[in-house]
This record gives structure tokens, C-alpha cells and sequence, in this order.
């Protein structure tokens, strides 16, 4: 079965992804609790009020978690199979108080391991489109 | 907007009308299943009756030949239900031939393919039967 | 409300590959064995739920094709499909049908084919915006919240395989189950190959072919046709934000979980779930899951699930028997598995769960899971 599916993101992401082609990270913040979200969305799904505010994120943050994996998964983007191994992690960007999960760079053999706690930045692609995937992974900062 | 495609392979186990299958392939023959408790024949042929619930009917020959129903035309073909000789209920297929010839009530005939693989389409479709 | 209880249960031999039958006939088999369990005929049944992944199989609408199956024609037929959680959520939805007092009898029917599809469907069920560029599947994305819980709580890779082990063992007294060995060992566990760090593939449930009905009815139907009914004592279903990142230290906190637990608690009227409970069986797709929902179930304080397997509190032998089924690490067809948590704790208190009985067994738990953090918690008991 050959699926073809064309999503319009809505008001939110659309800021948010074109933000992406800027290098500029933005996440809504709630009003009344004051939780800073990403990705963004309409809504604070705990305080179930309309978020309006804007407030930027760096690009760089502490990784809270980590896994590498060895199981082929699809690439949504592509539709072909990721190569393994690979690594995710769970970054908490410096501004945002949600975690973002994402690739990170391979730590090669002479490099200390992935640490909780350690300072990653992203890695951006050259030919950004405007989606979370115009950063390629985050890297462990020296 | 964002745009995704992706290829999504399935492989679907027939179970019990896989007997159907084998028969109009290796022998050009339209299975029923005949429930044992209310009698009911379904086509293609399954393994449990559709009405009753009842397991393992028995098979019977149904068709070649049929009633058409009610008929419809696309742009790309002409879709009918037919109601087999011998079979309860309506089989959904391709009618071939001039189209101004459709009605309900046409005697029609199943035309089966040349090369048979084990499928649905290895009947090609309904002709009207010749008066 | 009116009371409602589970009065027969049916499941299949599951497996990796049931080429032998079509989805309508694998259901049949599940819903046969409940109804005849129940000593009901499909004309007593007033309403069918199925319990399914849709597009796991690549067939949306599956009621349509499948209801027959489920001895659904001419009768309300209806499936939910909430991840993990589908098969205990199906269940709960027939609670509050029977409950209602509009249905008598209600059919739940959980299935999954698997080998129909292929594990890259999976992803379908990502947002198309943003999780399904960088979602890594559903060993991935678990693995990646274990590191944190292992820095914060302290359980080891060492303690996670007795949980593997546990189930294995477990699943060698259940001939339903897809994989069972007895003589599997906690270094068996560490030496298998690593999928996500750090899940190894012994850690990590299997995908079954397998369907798993249960029969739920009122407490007049229940007391009349059942010897041992087993009584609906809670039912409760918590949902969360759809992202991963919303969920700070998912696994140690768990909050739909724990709030669930703690409302089923009160319902039911347990006071200390270790106490109270006499088996429970809850939804564990890894074994470093089983694990946080100790905490999360309040079966022990923040920080001593490793202890509790380690001590053996949640063997066969223990205070608490945890998955005599063998549990998701043994049998995995995903909308069935949560109707097979609920079966399971019915079989318990039916008496007739045969090598896996856990003796006297009158108040039983049954959870669900799903992505990211979606909960269902049931208590069933012996009297209503």
C-alpha cells in the first residue's frame, strides 16, 4: 500500500516551522502556569487555556535523557529506514520547559560517553525547509 | 503544509476461503459456503456463516451464471451486483460489454481469465448472457 | 449505577504466525471461546467492542470487516483504538455500557495480526508534524525516558532482567502464551542483543498474532449464569499531552498511573495495594517498565521497585504476584492485550486459571499502557 498524506500544521507550528528556517526556536508559554511548551500548540493541555505568548528558545540546552538504538525504524521524512546504530535524546533547550526528543550525534570511541546533564547544541542543515527536521541532531558541546 | 509518502507492505493470511481461491484457480469454479444449522449459502466461500455464526459450513459449486441486481458506471468501468445461481446475497464485480445493456433482472455470466493466479480478479468480470 | 462483572473470558494460542486464519476467523476463535465459557449463545449478546491498531494491519474500519467474527452483525459493534490501552479501554467502555443499565451482556473482542503487517506502521500513529521525523519507534522512543529513571530511582539493567526472567517463567505455566521458557536466566537477559539502550531483546515484549474476548454483564446476568463472578469493583482511565517531551521524568512520575491507581483504590476500597490485592496483572511492554509501575501502583515507596524483585515480593511465591500470565514480555498482539490483562485477572478470580492460579485470589488488579502515558486501572474481586 503506497500512502501519500499532505498535513496542513496549523497557526502554531506554522510559526514555529518557519522560525525553523531561520535557525530561531519559539515556544508558547501559558499564561497562567507559566509552562513554556514546545512543540508549540493552541492550547495548554493542563491549565486548558489559549496560549498567545511567544517567547524564544536557544538552540542549545541540557540532555536530560539518551538511548542509541539498534532497531531499523522509518523515517517519516524520507520513508526509507534509518540506519543503526544511532542516538536520541531528550533535550531540555535553554527557554523551554518541555523536553524536545531528538537525534543526537554518535559518540565516537575516543569521546566520553552521553552524560545526563551534559550541554548539547543543535546542528543545523545547510538547506533548511521550515521542519523540526532542519536540525540534523544535537551535539555534546566541549 | 507537510507533505509525507511512504510504502507500507501487508501480507494478508486467507484462512478458510482460501479453498475459494484454490478452486477458481486450478479448476475455473465459484465456491459457497452452505451453513449446516440455517442453510444460508455465502459467496466467496468462508469459514463461518455469516448469519448465524455457525463454524466450518460446507462448500457447494454456486454460479457460473447469475441475476444482476443493480449495475453502476464510472468513468473507468461498470460495477454490478450479482446475485450467483445457487448463492445468497450479491457478489460485487466488473461487467464487461456494451454498457447500454445493463439492467436489473439481465441474466449474466462469469468470465473467468486465462491466467489464474488464486484471486478475486481471476474472474475478469460479467458478460450478458446471449438471448 | 448497576453492578457488572466479567462472566467467561477466551483467548488464542498466540504466536508469532497464525497463517491458518484470516482476522475475522482469529477473532471468531477468541469470541467463540468466551461465549461458550460463559455458557452464552450469540443471541445474548447485545452489543460487540472490538479492541485494534487499524492500520498495524492496514485495514481502517476494522469493525466492518471483522464484526462477523465477533458475532457482530445486526447488534451495536463499535472498536476503540487507543494504543497499549485499547484492549483495557474496550473493556472499561463495556463496564459503563452494562453499567448503564441499556446493555445486559456485552462481548469485547481484542485482537492484533501482526505478521500481516509490518512494524513500520507503527509510525502512522506519530504527528505528522513533528514526532514522525524523529520518532524511533516504540523500542526507541521507550528506551530514551529509562536513563533518566535509572539516574533518579536507581534500578539496575541487573534488576530489569529478574523481571524478564519472572515473565518467562511465568509464561511457561500459561499455554496461551507466545513465548515462554523456564530455564531462561538473568544472564541470558544481559547477554541477548541490545536493541535501545539499554532494552535488550529479551527485555523487550514480542509482536504476537492473538485475540482475546471477555463477556461483560449485569450483576442479574451475572448471578444467575456465573458460579464465580468477577465483580467490577473499579475502572478508571487517565490520558496525557501527546508529546513525549511534555512528560517530564515520565517514568518516575507516571502521573496518569499513579492517578489512576489512587481513584481505583478508592473505589474499590484499598486501603495499602500490597496488601490488599491478591494478583495483579499489569501492562508491561519492557521490563524496566514493570519495574516504575511498582512505584506508580504504590506497591512499594519511590526508589524500591528494585528491591521488591529483587526480594521476590512479586514471584509466584511472593506477597503479591505480579503477571502469573507471563504478562506483555510473553504475549503481545497489541489490541489484545489489554483485554488479556483483564481476562487473566477474571481467570483468577474464576478459580480457573489452572498452572497460574495464584490461590485464594479475590481482589485482582489489571492495568494498561499506552504511548506515551496513557492508563487504564481495573480491580476485580470476588464480591461485588
Amino acid at each position: 500500500m503506497e500512502l501519500c498524506w499532505r498535513y496542513s500544521s496549523g497557526a502554531a507550528m506554522e510559526r514555529f516551522c518557519l522560525g525553523l528556517r531561520e535557525r530561531r526556536i519559539e515556544a508558547l508559554r501559558c499564561d497562567r502556569c507559566g509552562r513554556r511548551q514546545l512543540p508549540p500548540r493552541p492550547m495548554c493541555g493542563d491549565c486548558r487555556a489559549r496560549m498567545s505568548s511567544w517567547v524564544r528558545v536557544a538552540d542549545q540546552g541540557a540532555l536530560v535523557a539518551w538511548t542509541i538504538v539498534h532497531v531499523p525504524a522509518m523515517d517519516g521524512r524520507t520513508g526509507r529506514p534509518r540506519g543503526v546504530p544511532y542516538a536520541m535524546g531528550l533535550v531540555r533547550l535553554d527557554g523551554a520547559d518541555t523536553t524536545l526528543n531528538h537525534f543526537l550525534r554518535m559518540p565516537e570511541a575516543t569521546q566520553p560517553p552521553l552524560a545526563l546533564g551534559a550541554r548539547v547544541r543543535a546542528v543545523w542543515r545547510a538547506d533548511r525547509r521550515g521542519a523540526i527536521d532542519d536540525i540534523v541532531h544535537f551535539e555534546v558541546m566541549p | 503544509m507537510v507533505e509525507q509518502s511512504v510504502s507500507l507492505p501487508f501480507r494478508y493470511a486467507v484462512g478458510g476461503a482460501g479453498v475459494f481461491f484454490d478452486e477458481l484457480r486450478d479448476h475455473g469454479r465459484l465456491l459457497g459456503s452452505c451453513c449446516g444449522r440455517c442453510r444460508r449459502v455465502a459467496c466467496p466461500a468462508r469459514a463461518f456463516c455469516v448469519a448465524c455464526g455457525e463454524a466450518t459450513p460446507a462448500t457447494v459449486d454456486v454460479g457460473p451464471a447469475g441475476t444482476l441486481l443493480s449495475w453502476t458506471s464510472l468513468a473507468s468501468a461498470d460495477y454490478g451486483l450479482v446475485a450467483l445461481d445457487g448463492a445468497d446475497g450479491a457478489l460485487v464485480h466488473r461487467l464487461l460489454g456494451p454498457r447500454d445493456r445493463w439492467r436489473s433482472g439481465l441474466r449474466v455470466h462469469a468470465q473467468l481469465g486465462a491466467h489464474r493466479v488464486g484471486s478475486i480478479l481471476d474472474i475478469a468480470g460479467f458478460r450478458a448472457e446471449q438471448p | 449505577m448497576r453492578s457488572v462483572a466479567v462472566i467467561g473470558t477466551g483467548q488464542t494460542m498466540h504466536a508469532s504466525r497464525r497463517d491458518d486464519v484470516s482476522q475475522p476467523e482469529l477473532v471468531r476463535e477468541a469470541a467463540a471461546a468466551a461465549l461458550l465459557d460463559a455458557e452464552l449463545a450469540p443471541r445474548d449478546v447485545d452489543a460487540v467492542l472490538l479492541s485494534n491498531m487499524e492500520l498495524f494491519e492496514g485495514r481502517a474500519f476494522p469493525e466492518l470487516w471483522v464484526g462477523e467474527g465477533a458475532f457482530g452483525a445486526g447488534k451495536p459493534c463499535l472498536k476503540v483504538a487507543t494504543g497499549g490501552t485499547s484492549g483495557t479501554s474496550a473493556g472499561i467502555a463495556a463496564f459503563h455500557q452494562v453499567a448503564s443499565g441499556m446493555f445486559d451482556v456485552v462481548l469485547v473482542v481484542g485482537f492484533e495480526k501482526h505478521s500481516e503487517g509490518h512494524t513500520q506502521t507503527g509510525m502512522a500513529l506519530t504527528d505528522p508534524l513533528w514526532d514522525r521525523s524523529v520518532a524511533s519507534g516504540a523500542v526507541g522512543n521507550f528506551a530514551l525516558s529509562i536513563s533518566e529513571y535509572m539516574a533518579e530511582r536507581g534500578v539496575s539493567e541487573r534488576q530489569a532482567a529478574m523481571v524478564a526472567v519472572k515473565a518467562r517463567k511465568n509464561a511457561a505455566n500459561n499455554p496461551h502464551a507466545h513465548l515462554k521458557n523456564a530455564r531462561v536466566s538473568i544472564e541470558d537477559v544481559l547477554a541477548s542483543r541490545m536493541l535501545a539502550h539499554p532494552v535488550r531483546l529479551l527485555d523487550m515484549c514480542p509482536q504476537s498474532d492473538g485475540a482475546c474476548a471477555i463477556v461483560v454483564a449485569s450483576g442479574d446476568v451475572a448471578k444467575r449464569r456465573c458460579a464465580r463472578p468477577a465483580w467490577v469493583r473499579a475502572a478508571v482511565t487517565r490520558h496525557d499531552r501527546p508529546y513525549l517531551g511534555d512528560l517530564d521524568r515520565r517514568l518516575a512520575t507516571m502521573r496518569t498511573l499513579r492517578d489512576a491507581a489512587h481513584t481505583a483504590y478508592r473505589q474499590a476500597a484499598i486501603g495499602d495495594p500490597l496488601r490488599d490485592l491478591d494478583v495483579a496483572e499489569i501492562y508491561e511492554p519492557v521490563s524496566y517498565a514493570e519495574l516504575a509501575w511498582y512505584e506508580a501502583l504504590g506497591l512499594c515507596q519511590d526508589g524500591e521497585a528494585g528491591r521488591l524483585i529483587e526480594e521476590g515480593v512479586t514471584s509466584m511465591q511472593g506477597a503479591l504476584p505480579v503477571n502469573p500470565s507471563g504478562g506483555v514480555l510473553s504475549t503481545n498482539p497489541v489490541g489484545a492485550s489489554g483485554v488479556i490483562r483483564i481476562a487473566e485477572a477474571a481467570l483468577q478470580i474464576h478459580g480457573r486459571a489452572g498452572a497460574r492460579q495464584v490461590a485464594d485470589a479475590r481482589t485482582a488488579l489489571a492495568t494498561g499502557y499506552g504511548v506515551y502515558a496513557w492508563a487504564d486501572v481495573v480491580v476485580l474481586a470476588g464480591a461485588p
